[in-house]
């Protein structure tokens, strides 16, 4: 068994996911990350794409848009403007997490009145 | 037969239940809706602690914050935002916010300081417009439930204001939920961002930290969006103060119709029972009358 640390998956809407994780990847602005336990105490920001979250009860994949990504004592931070837990494949996340970007587009292109 | 005096009363009696029913239906609406509110302002609470961790962090990492939002400038315009309801119905709620800020302008323009307002809802504009103040931007239909892009577009336009150069400093007047009984019209500064202070224990300072892309560009995006961050919590207190507000100022209501109720029947069964006894003093001297006769 691997070891354990703890991610939360934050919205301003709602925490998405929290729990035990032994592995996350996520997509960064620089890259794609992995984040094992004793991970070094990073600070990311992350870009448009999938989060996959390996727990013991299986896999969690998210799509999400935009946000920070904290690691720090064994814990790992994900905050983000969007996400959403999805059902499939990495593919799929990913698909959703362009959606996301896309509702988020569009929902901001009304100017507000003035 | 009710003479005029009786159905008078008891029109009256039912007209103030109709009334009831209405601010009953509202009560009860309000109750639902601040469940509701209070609910989203606890699930908006673990992002807001966790933003300001990494800021904290940041800052702790870096030795010190430097950025263009987090700079004190000196003050000649000032950006004044005033965060109230659509609707009315609510009480104090909407007074209470807008006297505080027309006081707060009122005290920038004698400081010689230009006032650029912005308003939410549609309580706020009206009473301003009315006025005759100039409204820089407004929003409307926000509060009733606020939205994470209407936070973001509120944070939008300060930013640019900001930035422009149009405004030195912008601070919000809005209404914080102390508890479904208390609510507070109070002043909350809005930029330049006032980093949130470290709390004991809580930054490791010895912790080298590794920023991807460089601290500085972390914080360039990260400052943005915890001013939308603010925003979203400043309106969803707003929202649920609104509620509290409305729920209260609608049970007073309620139980005033109720009180009243009960004094016009009161009224109608002395009126009705005065009647009667004159009725029945009729009918026996008339009977008397008759049989002296």
């Amino acid at each position: 068994m691997a070891r354990m640390f703890q991610v939360d998956i934050v919205t301003p809407e709602a925490v998405v996911w929290s729990g035990e994780a032994e592995l996350v990847t996520a997509r960064t602005t620089e890259g794609d990350i992995g984040v094992l336990a004793d991970h070094q105490p990073t600070m990311a920001a992350l870009s448009t794409g999938a989060v996959k979250v390996v727990h013991a009860d299986g896999v969690t994949i998210a799509g999400i848009h935009g946000g920070f990504l904290q690691i720090y004592r064994n814990q790992v931070t994900l905050l983000t403007d969007r996400a959403e837990i999805t059902e499939g494949t990495v593919e799929d996340a990913r698909r959703t997490a362009v959606e996301l970007r896309e509702a988020e587009a569009e929902a901001e292109e009304p100017e507000p009145a003035v | 037969m009710a003479s005029a005096e009786v159905r008078q009363i008891r029109r009256r009696i039912k007209s103030v239940e109709s009334t009831m029913k209405i601010t009953r239906a509202m009560e009860l609406i309000a109750t639902a809706r601040i469940g509701k509110a209070q609910q989203r302002v606890a699930q908006n609470k673990p992002y807001t602690e966790k933003m300001n961790d990494v800021i904290r962090n940041i800052g702790a990492a870096t030795g010190s914050l430097s950025h263009p939002l987090l700079e004190q400038r000196e003050i000649h315009n000032v950006g004044v935002l005033v965060v109230t309801s659509d609707r009315g119905l609510a009480g104090g709620y909407n007074s209470s916010v807008i006297r505080l800020a027309e006081h707060a302008v009122a005290a920038h323009q004698a400081a010689g300081r230009n006032v650029r307002l912005y308003t939410v809802g549609a309580k706020a504009l009206g009473y301003f417009r009315y006025r005759k103040y100039q409204i820089s931007h407004h929003w409307l239909s926000v509060t009733d439930t606020p939205t994470y892009s209407d936070a973001r577009s509120l944070a939008n336009i300060v930013l640019d204001e900001y930035a422009s150069g149009r405004v030195d400093a912008v601070e919000a007047y809005t209404t914080e939920y102390v508890s479904a009984l208390t609510q507070l019209a109070e002043k909350w500064p809005v930029l330049p961002i006032e980093p949130p202070e470290a709390a004991d224990g809580t930054v490791d300072v010895a912790v080298g930290y590794e920023f991807e892309p460089s601290a500085e560009e972390i914080l360039g995006r990260l400052l943005p969006r915890y001013l939308e961050g603010t925003m979203f919590g400043m309106l969803l207190e707003a929202s649920a103060s609104e509620h509290a507000a409305r729920r209260r100022a609608m049970k007073a209501a309620t139980e005033n119709a109720e009180e009243l109720t009960r004094l016009l029947t009161r009224e109608a069964n002395q009126a009705r029972q005065a009647e009667i006894t004159t009725e029945i003093s009729e009918i026996v001297g008339g009977a008397e009358a008759l049989s002296h006769g």
